[in-house]
């Protein structure tokens, strides 16, 4: 997208606590930044950063921008890199955890299923489901992508996602779905829920990352200038932008 | 020297041939078929298109489905058909669509199972033949022959379908086969709960969880599973019996040799399995017949991921190891339609394009 010589563009969660701490995390460093125009306005900057734009992206979006190199960097979480696309952690350069949104993805069963602990016990169940209740296993996730790969690893192939917007945890109790993946900080949801995560459920730590696009087309000069911005945010060793 | 386009035209004459019929299913199909016959595994690599009402659809990803839901439609079930077809499919590997051309046969309701996949087999062999390819690496495996394996080698009826339904799929056997080495060390065998006790426990646990106990898997059906478990771990296969499935699963040579090898670890192991090999050598025999040249190994472990698999699969390569031909026996995929039972079925796909790429090396 960068077609100037030089200059970045960032992006930054467009809303709720996730920008509120991201912008803690750049004022610490020094680095205020400007959203002129408040909530409503997509484009801010950085006090002595004119070479920085910001941008204000939904989280998933600024995962897609970073994979295909419509942003330079980004703030977002680990977890959506991986969901955004299935080679998603292939195009981006992790340059470090910020501390914050931590968050687990994990599998989840109704805590009656005391048959059930391990992903073993759920590829059992989902062989013969069909044949018993003449439809598949369900699963309701808005983790697409990273559900078929742990499934795939466990060699469960009889299921069906069910893709869910918000709420997922009320999915089993709803009867639209048997299971959940879903992300969890505390676990207090699942557990009021009455669902457990299975022993080895845990599909991904994530956090709130700082991330370098590497499909970005990135010039010396803009290299340069990459440097330079991590140096200022800090905790980075220098010469991330050989990796690029 | 023949050009790609003789080539070409030599496929369409063999896919035209006077004993078949060439079937030209649609390019945009209903994705809910793909979903429910193969689940999600497969479906990732679909390309996708949704109507405004939310219904789904996919850009053709192979002709075997549709055929055989044609011949459903028709009212054919039982009888014998042969179809041919040769097409465009698309799916998606790593977010990238890829286009590819496809050729393949399928034999659906052939009274003669066997005769039908030499049939299939030949297909195969005289398509390669168009592309130059004459001493393919050929791999066989047994579907069939696994099950009735573990039928022989009396595996607990629980464990042998745990045991099943990871064939097909490395890992997952593999660690299956560790749980099964390694069975876990229970301090004190558990007080066996009464089955209505367990059931009463779990229905009180789905109702306070909000759970409807018809929806979903059920109190007894959780509860049997919780007793089976218990069972199994209180009574683990004997590592003897471990031990053979690993050296059965450890088979992948030319296929006399392991035919010979499968036979003489039954027989040292006390029961004969000659008659179940018996039909898997013949068509070995007349793979062998077929092309002198090939290289044709017997993969114990080898079978596609998909359960409608039965009998006999076998998959060629090409110099670079990438499949060229693939197919084998999967009765069970019209009854997964819809058929109501098992339907005597065979076939096998083409890759064109990796065909053509062979032939100008």
């Amino acid at each position: 997208m960068s077609t100037l010589p030089g200059g970045l563009t960032l992006a930054i969660p467009s809303k709720g606590r996730l920008e509120e701490l991201t912008r803690k995390a750049f004022s610490t460093a020094r680095m205020n930044i400007a959203r002129p125009g408040g909530a409503r306005s997509y484009v801010g900057s950085i006090k002595n950063q004119p070479q920085v734009t910001v941008r204000f992206y939904p989280a998933a979006e600024i995962a897609r921008e970073l994979i295909l190199g419509g942003v330079d960097i980004g703030v977002t979480g680990s977890d959506l890199i991986h969901e955004a696309s299935e080679n998603g952690e292939e195009n981006v350069l992790f340059v470090r955890g910020l501390g914050f949104g931590e968050a687990n993805v994990v599998v989840a069963i109704p805590d009656s299923w005391i048959d059930v602990q391990q992903m073993t016990d759920l590829a059992d169940v989902a062989s013969d489901f069909r044949s018993r209740h003449g439809r598949w296993l369900r699963v309701a996730t808005k983790y697409v992508n990273l559900t078929r790969r742990h499934f795939a690893k466990y060699g469960i192939a009889e299921y069906r996602i069910v893709e869910s917007a918000g709420a997922t945890e009320s999915a089993p109790a709803a009867g639209s779905a048997d299971l959940i993946v879903d992300i969890t900080s505390t676990g207090s949801t699942l557990a009021a829920n009455q669902l457990r995560v299975l022993e080895d459920g845990l599909i991904m730590k994530s956090e709130a990352n700082l991330i370098v696009s590497r499909t970005a087309d990135w010039t010396p000069l803009r290299k340069a200038q990459l440097e330079a911005l991590l140096s200022i945010m800090g905790g980075v060793p220098p010469g991330i932008s050989t990796l690029l | 020297m023949k050009t790609a386009s003789e080539r070409y035209a030599a496929l369409v004459r063999l896919v035209e041939s006077r004993t078949v019929t060439r079937a030209t299913p649609a390019l945009l199909l209903p994705a809910g078929p793909y979903f429910d016959l193969a689940g999600e595994e497969f479906g990732r690599n679909l390309l996708l298109t949704t109507t405004n009402n939310g219904v789904e659809y996919c850009l053709r990803p192979d002709f075997t489905l549709p055929i055989a839901q044609q011949y459903l439609e028709e009212g054919l079930t039982g009888a014998p058909s042969a179809y041919t077809y040769l097409g465009p499919i698309f799916r998606q590997y790593q977010s990238t669509p890829v286009e590819f051309e496809q050729a393949g046969l399928e034999l659906l309701g052939q009274a003669d199972a066997d005769n039908a996949l030499d049939q299939v087999l030949t297909f195969a062999r005289w398509a390669l033949a168009i592309y130059d390819i004459t001493a393919p690496n050929v791999r066989l495996g047994g579907v069939g022959l696994f099950e009735a394996f573990l039928e022989a080698a009396e595996i607990p009826v629980a464990w042998r379908s745990r045991i099943r339904h990871r064939f097909g799929h490395p890992e997952a056997l593999e660690r299956l086969m560790e749980r099964l080495s390694n069975p876990e060390e229970r301090a004190e065998a558990p007080a066996p709960d009464s089955r209505d006790t367990v059931i009463e426990i779990v229905t009180d646990a789905m109702l306070s969880g909000g759970l409807s106990l018809i929806g979903s898997r059920t109190p007894e059906e959780i509860a049997d599973r919780y007793l089976e478990k218990q069972a199994l771990e209180s009574a683990p296969i004997p590592p003897e019996t471990v031990a053979l499935l690993q050296n059965y699963l450890s088979v992948a040579e030319s296929t006399e040799t392991a035919f010979e090898r499968i036979s003489e670890m039954c027989k040292q192991a006390g029961f004969d399995f000659d008659e179940p090999l018996y039909q898997v050598r013949n068509h070995a025999a007349a793979l062998a017949a077929l092309s002198p040249n090939a290289d044709v190994i017997f993969d114990a472990s080898f079978s596609p991921r998909l359960d409608y698999y039965t009998g006999i699969v076998f998959e060629m390569t090409g110099s670079d190891g990438e499949v060229l031909a693939s197919g084998g026996e999967y009765d069970r995929m019209l009854e997964r339609l819809g058929a109501g039972e098992p339907v005597k079925a065979s076939g096998c796909a083409l890759w064109v394009d990796r065909l053509e790429r062979e032939a100008e090396q």
